[in-house]
């Protein structure tokens, strides 16, 4: 019963940042809206038994893929402005959108049914010991080895393609190389002369 | 127990708001790609939901992988957001109607 | 969740509150004395308490300077810049200090609590149940420790941006880049320590840390991974901002970097936020590679030394022990942290990071590696 109140506690906070995150005039103030939305969705996840996979979605989303937002939308000097010209004229066409949409998916979900009503058995309380994340590790390095090496391929090369394509170094660029400039030494750059004085022509 | 439909609408509701969303800020490519973030995670809502009712840690595993490929998407979409910014000083999707680089 | 769980956990979360916030204030007097220490000068005696009506006055080796700290924080006028952002200015102090906070709450700080053999007059109402001494033994427990650190990458980002200040903008952008390249070192280095013990859980690898190995040599995790303690370390004061990693608000460049636009109690957080940091640094490297709670030769019943020769301890005595070998180990580890902030001049900003890419990643991985192909060796 507790889980259900929570349930919905987090789900209306979940709807409420999405709608934040799409409706705020500020783009830090939609990626906060994102962070928080990913959060209340870790705990959702948490109550649905997911627990390697609600920290996981806070380790990647909140710790590292939200902070590159952040850096992009904080670096980028944005005219919020004009960006935001025709937001009330397609405001209204945006929610009769999502309104179908949504009423859509309630109608398959309610109406159709997909024949949940038999798998409710399936759930099963798990004991204080049980490991989601033994499980779930066990289950990518064995059934699922191949997809988890693939999914390792395409981060790098995400790392890779993210790198090239942002790197602004052109050929015959100059650079200082500050660590050269601190090393050097007098005795490099200056060549002491002993000799004797000349008289005059 | 959380009943495995209101898991479904709640994703439903989720990714409806991320489809208006796209719709009424459809001149920022960066609130675009953040609504595309949000359906992802609305996905991985119902691979959640079945896994937890369905007793099958199968869909646990595609969330995982969605998990990975959506971190490499935001990055590159975000690397090339970047480059379109430094060439253009504008991250407008009208502004960005040139076949030229 | 019964009425004595129920009961068990608010104690728990209230000596958690209290060791972390004692830390937080005693942190400021130790730094501050250490540092007298060590460049030989007599240090902080400045504040005092004189008794009233007397000439009598309390010295006590300086300790009412991080009281005098705190009242000076609270007292001043809270100063806010003339362009601000207001959302996420407030938010910034708060996601600074509460991840810190909430970080030890997976953290095992003693062994197994009995309360009915402690309390017998209690035994009833507890019916034999036993707890561990962790405010959440929950499974995932490294993961929440790496969850919370991500969220305060976050509060220093949005502070800095919030504050409309170049300084602090620059120090965001530090914070943010600096935070990222170390959390990916420790968490390297974790996984290491992870595979030794064959679990995720702080519980259970502090368990798995009793006993010993050799025969007389403590089974710690720095025993198995003495690398992997010494990047986690590196990695750890990286993370808590502090000299010589502290960039993102190093005064000599950007004033206090990305909480230079914060007054008064607001600026007294993230101050605090830092102090208990270390002491969380401390206590996760005491839970990882420095066996938690656990005395050499102790166990549950009492000390057992390898010549053979037992002292068997009351369950009491036990629990004590334990919590005080917890408190004194972070404390070690505190005062470590301090040395090294007044021994070590700053990187520069380039060096910095590529010393996390450059050197301390390689390092993590080619230890992780070295780790897998060690158990593996020793499993076939």
């Amino acid at each position: 019963m507790m889980v259900n109140v929570l349930f919905y506690v987090f789900g209306a906070i979940l709807v409420l940042t999405a709608l934040g995150v799409i409706t705020a005039r500020n783009p830090v103030h939609c990626a906060l809206f994102l962070v928080a939305a990913f959060l209340n969705s870790a705990v959702i996840w948490l109550l649905l038994q997911a627990e390697f996979l609600a920290l996981t979605l806070v380790v990647v989303y909140v710790g590292a893929v939200m902070v590159l937002w952040l850096f992009v939308v904080m670096m980028l000097d944005v005219d919020v402005e004009k960006l935001r010209q025709g937001f009330t004229r397609y405001a209204p066409l945006g929610a009769l959108i999502a309104l179908v949409v949504a009423v859509q998916i309630g109608l398959v979900v309610h109406v159709r049914k997909l024949g949940l009503g038999d798998t409710a058995a399936a759930v099963v309380d798990r004991p204080a010991d049980h490991s989601n994340t033994q499980e779930l590790g066990h289950l990518l390095y064995t059934q699922y080895l191949y997809p988890f090496e693939i999914a390792a391929v395409i981060l790098l090369v995400a790392i890779v393609a993210a790198i090239t394509l942002t790197m602004r170094d052109r050929p015959g660029q100059k650079v200082q190389d500050i660590g050269k400039q601190v090393a050097v030494r007098a005795k490099d750059r200056v060549r002491l002369v002993k000799m004797d004085a000349e008289a005059r022509q | 127990m959380i009943p495995l439909s209101h898991v479904l609408l709640l994703s439903g509701i989720l990714f409806s708001l991320a489809v208006a969303g796209i719709f009424i800020n459809r001149k920022n490519v960066l609130l675009l790609l953040m609504c595309i973030e949000l359906m992802l995670l609305s996905v991985n809502f119902n691979f959640i939901a079945f896994s937890h009712h369905l007793g099958d840690l199968a869909g646990q595993v595609f969330v995982f992988f969605i998990l990975t490929v959506a971190a490499a998407e935001s990055a590159i979409g975000l690397a090339i957001l970047v480059v379109l910014f430094r060439e253009r000083r504008s991250i407008n999707v009208e502004d960005l109607d040139a076949m030229r680089g | 969740m019964t009425a004595p769980d129920f009961a068990i956990s608010l104690v728990y979360i209230a000596y958690a509150l209290a060791v972390l916030l004692t830390f937080g204030a005693i942190l400021t007097w130790v730094e501050r004395k250490q540092a007298a220490i060590m460049s030989d000068r007599i240090g902080a005696n400045r504040a005092y308490v004189r008794i009233p009506f007397t000439q009598v006055k309390l010295i006590w080796l300086g300790l009412f300077h991080g009281m005098a700290d705190g009242l000076k924080l609270l007292l001043k006028e809270d100063f806010k810049p003339l362009a601000y952002d207001k959302l996420a200015y407030a938010l910034g102090p708060w996601l600074a200090i509460v991840p810190v906070l909430l970080v030890f709450a997976v953290v095992p700080f003693g062994g197994t609590l009995d309360p009915g053999r402690l309390f017998p007059s209690l035994a009833e109402w507890f019916g034999g149940r036993t707890y561990p001494m962790q405010i959440a033994p929950i499974d995932a427990g490294i993961l929440i420790v790496f969850a919370f650190s991500g969220i305060t990458i976050i509060g220093a980002m949005l502070a800095g941006w919030s504050s409309a200040n170049k300084f602090s903008l620059l120090g965001a952008l530090r914070a943010g880049s600096q935070l990222i390249s170390y959390e990916l070192v420790m968490g390297l280095t974790v996984l290491g320590i992870v595979l030794i013990f064959g679990t995720v859980n702080l519980g259970t690898i502090v368990e798995r840390q009793s006993g010993t190995v050799l025969g007389f040599l403590p089974a710690w995790g720095i025993v198995y991974q003495p690398f992997a303690a010494v990047l986690f370390l590196i990695a750890g004061i990286a993370e808590n901002k502090r000299i010589p990693f502290d960039l993102p608000e190093a005064e000599s460049e950007l004033i206090s970097g990305y909480f230079t636009e914060y007054s008064a109690m607001k600026q007294g957080v993230f101050m605090l936020s830092e102090f208990i940091e270390i002491a969380v640094i401390g206590a996760l490297f005491v839970t990882l590679f420095f066996g938690g709670y656990n005395l050499p030769w102790m166990n549950d019943t009492g000390f057992v030394f390898p010549g053979g020769h037992a002292v068997p301890l009351s369950h009491g005595w036990v629990v004590v022990l334990q919590l005080l070998t917890f408190l004194g180990k972070v404390f070690l580890l505190c005062s470590f942290q301090i040395l090294v902030r007044w021994t070590l001049p700053r990187f520069r900003w380039d060096q910095l990071l590529r010393f996390a890419w450059k050197f301390l990643l390689p390092l993590a991985i080619a230890n992780l590696v070295v780790t897998a192909v060690a158990l593996w060796a020793q499993q076939a």
